[in-house]
């Protein structure tokens, strides 16, 4: 029987993370296709949306600000950011660029209100124009995602770059 | 051009002579060449001769609260340790062991009584002071320690919590640099009472883009707001004041050059707008902190944006949010253009709250702040996209074989009608509208003065270049015209923690 429970629940596991992995890849694909209205409609209305500096501190590894971001958003202003990516005069997004979000290392833990703690690494091509140059921004996201039927709609991500001095021009995409 | 010892000019001094010749015809005529936005010898010039010698802001003392706390800062490329000692006096330490030049700084920031070199283990006091040499009784017996502490910053001084650090013994003072400009500065930095502290940590992030373009944005470019930024407009999120058509608004536009810095303002005549701080930020803006034709400026004042000389900047905005849905609210950002190469720059920028706000404004203000300005700021991202064209064609074969020029002739006399505000009571040259370049060509010729005189000369010109005094006389180039040299050599003053650090105690 314990055999049986062990296996019971390390399939549950194993279904849970094949459902968050199937979610984060659709949302990946439509930031990559550029349907940001789309992406907007898997966000809760109450999302968290984070992304503090990484701070650099002699015996710590791992140290974000509590009070510096690149993104401190809630629904409004991500509606807000989206609807001026998708005016006329948005000059960082003309020509639309091109990424390619890679979301690796999924984690996901079932939490007991149902909710989803789901965990992901991030490495996201970054190309603009008709220039060969590019950039690679890469992080780790930690994200609460709530059941919805069979998918999702995500309630926090909070993003944690790797970056300490990111060499990029501007920040115009969601992470 | 005088003889020099500059490495860079000594390596190509014809060029050199060529290329300071076709700057200076281009300043003449109101027009800088394009090439010089992308240039290495330019690029090594400004650092010998312009970054080696200004004061260049450091940060604010109140990132560095405590005794220990410390920051990890630069000017140009030199790495410094901002640093606020066990006395409690802030220091800029040279980030370089005395004994083999390693850095002992390995963070951003922290807090520490000491600093222990990780080559050979010399340990300095945050004052500077070298207090451990590792075998000292055989190694280094009568190595006099107190010769040997970290270097200073060869000068150091502050306004208002803002840190300034110049690489040259000599020069004028911090306070003939600001000069009158402080009468801007003081309602930006001075206005609350408790003062304007750091919010979080600075936004730092490296682009495209020579630094120069930001500094010329800064220096009164009120004519990009409507075309650059119009989608901020459009959306709602800052007011047709704000961010509408320079020149075509309800507001009372000026720009003023004052002692080589300049700024923009918009005003609403006659009403209380406070940059629409929110009632409880207006409520610490105390008429005693200024004076009241300063406290004036400050009511009716929708946003104030500047540049002080080099490179640094402010923008004190108004009427901008995050989010059409919200309130809108003021911040003051600060910001710094380091340069790390003719074609690559790291931006700073800051955001400011006064010090007695609530958690809960200062939130909104640095949310407000960010999500316009910074990497992510849906002003800065469109700026930044458009200044790295710049960059690049200022790197073409076409732009130097032709001496192709940037145009910098609005608001002189030869292209428009020139008006003048000779009623305003601050200082400097003050123009009743906000169409005109001549701040920047002012930025230009300060720059060019650096440029064209070698770090050993003492007889820097500081004239203000076409337009100046023409108003106002007394407010610009009075207290810069000569002297940058010699009169203030060897002019240590310990209380502003400019002897080196290792001389003390």
């Amino acid at each position: 029987m314990a055999a049986n429970t062990d296996r019971d629940s390390e399939l549950d596991r194993f279904l849970l993370k094949q459902r968050v992995e199937r979610f984060l890849y659709e949302e990946a694909s439509l930031l990559d296709r550029r349907e940001q209205t789309e992406w907007l409609a898997l966000l809760d209305e109450d999302i968290e949306y984070k992304a503090p500096l990484r701070v650099t501190r002699e015996h710590v590894n791992d140290s974000f600000s509590r009070s510096a971001y690149y993104f401190d958003e809630d629904y409004g202003s991500l509606e807000a950011r989206i609807q001026r990516f998708e005016s006329e005069y948005a000059w960082s997004e003309r020509p639309p660029s091109r990424t390619r979000r890679f979301v690796t290392n999924v984690r996901a833990t079932e939490r007991d209100d149902g909710a989803v703690d789901a965990e992901s690494y991030l490495l996201l091509y970054y190309g603009q124009g008709d220039d060969s140059s590019y950039t690679f921004l890469a992080g780790r996201r930690e994200d609460v995602l709530r059941p919805n039927g069979e998918t999702f709609t995500i309630a926090k991500r909070h993003v944690f770059l790797d970056h300490a001095v990111p060499e990029i021009d501007k920040i115009s995409v969601f992470l | 051009m005088p003889p020099t010892e500059s490495k860079a000019t000594a390596q190509q001094p014809d060029e050199h002579a060529d290329l300071l010749a076709e700057i200076e015809a281009s300043l003449g005529e109101g027009k800088l060449p394009l090439q010089t936005f992308n240039d290495e010898t330019v690029h090594q010039l400004e650092l010998d001769r312009l970054f080696g010698r200004e004061w260049i802001f450091v940060g604010h003392e109140s990132e560095i609260p405590e005794e220990g706390d410390y920051a990890r800062r630069y000017i140009a490329g030199d790495p410094f340790i901002f640093v606020r000692d066990i006395n409690g006096d802030v220091q800029v330490l040279f980030d370089s062991c005395r004994h083999r030049g390693a850095k002992l700084c390995r963070a951003e920031q922290g807090n520490t009584s000491h600093f222990r070199c990780p080559y050979h283990g010399w340990t300095y006091k945050n004052t500077g002071d070298l207090v451990g040499v590792p075998q000292k009784e055989v190694a280094f017996k009568n190595l006099d320690q107190s010769e040997h502490g970290l270097h200073s910053a060869p000068r150091v001084d502050s306004y208002a919590g803002l840190v300034f650090a110049s690489l040259s013994d000599s020069g004028e003072s911090l306070e003939e640099h600001l000069g009158e400009f402080t009468w801007y500065l003081d309602i930006q930095f001075k206005l609350p009472d408790g003062g304007m502290e750091v919010i979080g940590e600075p936004h730092r992030w490296v682009v495209e883009t020579n630094w120069k373009t930001g500094a010329d944005n800064f220096a009164g470019d009120s004519y990009h707001t409507g075309f650059a930024h119009h989608s901020i407009k459009q959306l709602g999120l800052g007011g047709d004041d704000t961010v509408g058509i320079a020149g075509a608004g309800e507001t009372k536009d000026r720009h003023v050059h004052c002692d080589g810095h300049t700024t923009s303002t918009r005003m609403v005549e006659g009403e209380e707008v406070f940059m629409t701080y929110p009632d409880e930020i207006v409520d610490l803006f105390n008429p005693d902190n200024v004076t009241p034709d300063q406290y004036e400026a400050a009511k009716e004042a929708l946003s104030f944006t500047g540049s002080v000389f080099p490179n640094l900047a402010f923008l004190n905005f108004g009427d901008i949010t995050d989010d059409p849905n919200k309130d809108v609210t003021g911040f003051l950002g600060v910001r710094k253009w380091r340069p790390l190469g003719p074609n690559k720059t790291e931006i700073w920028s800051w955001a400011f709250a006064p010090k007695r706000a609530s958690e809960e404004t200062k939130e909104r203000i640095y949310k407000v702040y960010m999500s316009n300005f910074g990497p992510s700021g849906n002003f800065e991202q469109d700026d930044v996209s458009i200044w790295n064209g710049i960059t690049d064609v200022a790197d073409s074969t076409f732009a130097r074989h032709h001496e192709v020029d940037l145009n910098y002739q609005m608001g002189t006399e030869e292209m428009s009608e020139v008006a003048y505000d000779e009623e305003w009571p601050g200082p400097g040259t003050v123009y009743a509208i906000n169409l005109e370049e001549v701040g920047m060509q002012k930025f230009h010729d300060q720059w060019f003065d650096h440029l064209s005189t070698p770090r050993d000369g003492e007889t820097m010109s500081r004239d203000c270049g076409g337009g100046c005094g023409s108003a106002k006389a007394d407010g610009c180039g009075s207290t810069r015209t000569d002297d940058c040299g010699s009169a203030h050599a060897d002019d240590h003053d310990p209380a502003t923690g400019s002897e080196p650090a290792g001389g003390g105690e």
